[in-house]
């Protein structure tokens, strides 16, 4: 081959390889979802000490809400299982200690027919030490860093008298969706940053909207950022939550749900926990928890009297349907299959006794569709070397046969 | 300033903070991620691989942003060294040995990937395929050039001149060339 020619080729694969590299690019999708995990990596410390560096001008450089001395005194083990109860014939029912009060509510009992949605995604749980779920309005457990195996034992008392429970289910909304949530405060629309709904403002807040967050599971959320010139609330006698109410019931967003408040921070920048519940036939609320096993729900950032910061889930339309759950003794025996083997190094498990029990709601994220199903979360306190810890179980309730 | 997400304008992206002569990095994961990704997916087996390593470079740059000095380097340079640290440690960790086999053998990873499908019909899979197969430098060089940096970007990166990055990139050109007509795209 002549020289010319050879060039020529050469030439011809030099603009070959510029379109190969120019056109191979991830799936469609994969630049938000990148994005949106990035973005949840953040410690909460560094996102609060911005928003007051944002607004607090000219004051010294404000703490960051110091969560972790606040939840020091009880390190938080997650442990989280997530199993699929048709294994549970190798769980050890001997090591119920206590008799369970369940006497109801075999999925057996429930219409076959019972579950509209279909079978349902099972709960994707984050390990332990990861981000575990959404970053609004968790009561500020810290997550300990104890990864020891632990043998578990059960000796609470699981009082579920119902057979069935509710699953509600959401689609995920639209951009237009979000620009009418922002419509019905007031905001308008700025601009859509990648990976996000919206960015809308409106004269005293700056409002961003995102969708569903896959994994770990967080739902559609807003999320409020005040400007330094919006006023405290000014309510003689006002307790914190009672000003994070004003505030949302000021911008119509007061909670359509039912819920519990808490309130953790320093004196002069608390945060007010709205924690949110389903309310479920035949047992009462129970409560919406991330894959952490967490309370969560919506939260307002208080510097003093004057809200921070407000974010919290989307307001969006749930369907429901009702699906079998297993049993006590099916859930008890998931919890207690849970246990991780033995170090391999000889380290003794650490026995641990699960006492406390509740049915849960925990969000699973799906796609277009997603579901806020029910689950039973086990948990018990323990020592090791003399720090304090807490083991925590989330066993999902809705029946395997219903499970995809 | 901004709490949750970052956005640009006039809620700045903060983490890192943003100095005068540093873009935010939303601008840079916008103009950067595509071609990381090729970069990267021209290295490795697989679309899957190729994300997570991906997703792991600018999980690091996030991380280091801070310490991104725009006057020592340009912002693609510091983002492909990232990205070539993080692709080395890619097979260090999981053998390069059996991802060549691979590779070379075409054998799909046990591994649902819809979306690595999708990917694998694109017409130039076979082109970076051939450049998967070159020696480590030769493919770098290709790699790196068509990402679009610069030949000193390039020597920077592979710790030689832009004379020698030239030579290099010439080198494997060839070499690419070969290999092609050998076995054909």
């Amino acid at each position: 081959m002549s020289e010319p020619e050879d060039e020529l080729e050469l030439q011809a694969l030099q603009r070959q390889l510029d379109d190969a590299f120019e056109t191979t690019r991830p799936r469609p999708g994969f630049e938000d979802d990148l994005w949106l995990r990035m973005q949840s990596r953040r410690p909460f410390t560094s996102r609060m000490s911005d928003a007051f560096a944002g607004l607090i001008q000219g004051i010294r450089a404000a703490p960051a809400v110091p969560l972790a001395s606040v939840a020091a005194v009880l390190v938080v083990l997650i442990g989280v299982g997530i199993f699929n109860l048709s294994g549970l014939g190798r769980g050890s029912a001997s090591s119920t200690q206590r008799q369970l009060s369940l006497n109801a509510g075999s999925g057996a009992n429930v219409p076959s027919s019972a579950g509209s949605f279909g079978r349902l995604p099972s709960p994707v749980l984050a390990p332990v030490g990861a981000n575990q779920g959404p970053q609004f309005s968790q009561p500020a457990p810290a997550a300990g860093a104890y990864a020891g195996p632990v043998t578990l034992t059960w000796t609470g008392q699981l009082n579920v008298s119902i057979g069935a429970a509710p699953v509600f289910r959401y689609s995920e909304p639209s951009t237009d969706s979000a620009d009418q949530f922002a419509a019905s405060l007031g905001a308008a629309l700025e601009r859509r940053p990648a990976g996000l709904l919206g960015l809308y403002t409106a004269s005293d807040y700056t409002l961003t909207v995102r969708g569903t967050v896959q994994a770990p599971a967080q739902e559609p959320a807003y999320f409020i950022l005040t400007a330094p010139s919006l006023p405290g609330v000014s309510a003689a006698g006002a307790q914190p939550v009672d000003i994070a109410e004003l505030f949302l019931a000021e911008h119509s967003l007061a909670p359509q749900w039912p819920y519990t408040t808490t309130v953790d921070g320093p004196t002069d920048q608390l945060r007010v926990h709205f924690l949110r519940q389903f309310d479920t036939p035949g047992y009462g609320p129970a409560y919406l928890v991330d894959a952490g096993g967490n309370r969560y729900g919506m939260e307002v950032d208080l510097n003093g009297s004057r809200p921070v910061l407000a974010s919290g889930p989307l307001p969006v339309s749930l369907d429901s349907a009702t699906y079998p759950i297993i049993t006590a003794d099916q859930a008890v025996r998931a919890a207690l299959a849970s246990s991780p083997s033995p170090a391999a190094d000889g380290v003794p498990p650490a026995k641990v006794q699960l006492t406390n029990v509740e049915l849960v709601y925990t969000l699973v994220a799906a796609g277009d569709h997603s579901f806020y199903e029910p689950a039973f979360l086990f948990s018990g306190s323990f020592q090791v070397n003399g720090a304090q810890y807490v083991k925590r179980v989330l066993v999902p309730a809705v029946d395997p046969s219903q499970r995809g | 300033m901004c709490f949750w997400p970052p956005t640009a304008g006039r809620c700045t992206y903060h983490e890192p903070a943003v100095v005068a002569d540093r873009p935010p990095f939303e601008d840079l994961y916008r103009d950067y991620l595509g071609r990381i990704y090729a970069y990267i997916r021209s290295q490795v087996a697989t679309s899957a691989d190729a994300e997570d390593i991906t997703a792991q470079v600018f999980m690091n740059a996030y991380q280091a942003y801070a310490r991104f000095e725009a006057r020592n380097t340009t912002p693609a340079a510091w983002l492909f060294r990232i990205a070539r640290n993080a692709t080395l440690d890619h097979f260090r960790a999981h053998g390069r040995r059996e991802r060549l086999r691979r590779t070379i053998e075409h054998q799909p990873q046990v591994v649902e990937d819809p979306a690595g499908e999708a990917e694998e019909r694109i017409l130039y899979r076979a082109l970076l395929g051939h450049v998967a197969r070159l020696p480590e430098r030769q493919r770098d060089a290709i790699s790196l050039r068509h990402s679009g940096l610069s030949f000193e970007e390039v020597g920077i990166l592979m710790s030689c001149s832009e004379d020698a990055a030239k030579m290099l990139y010439h080198r494997a050109l060839k070499a690419l060339k070969d290999s092609v007509q050998k076995e054909g795209v």
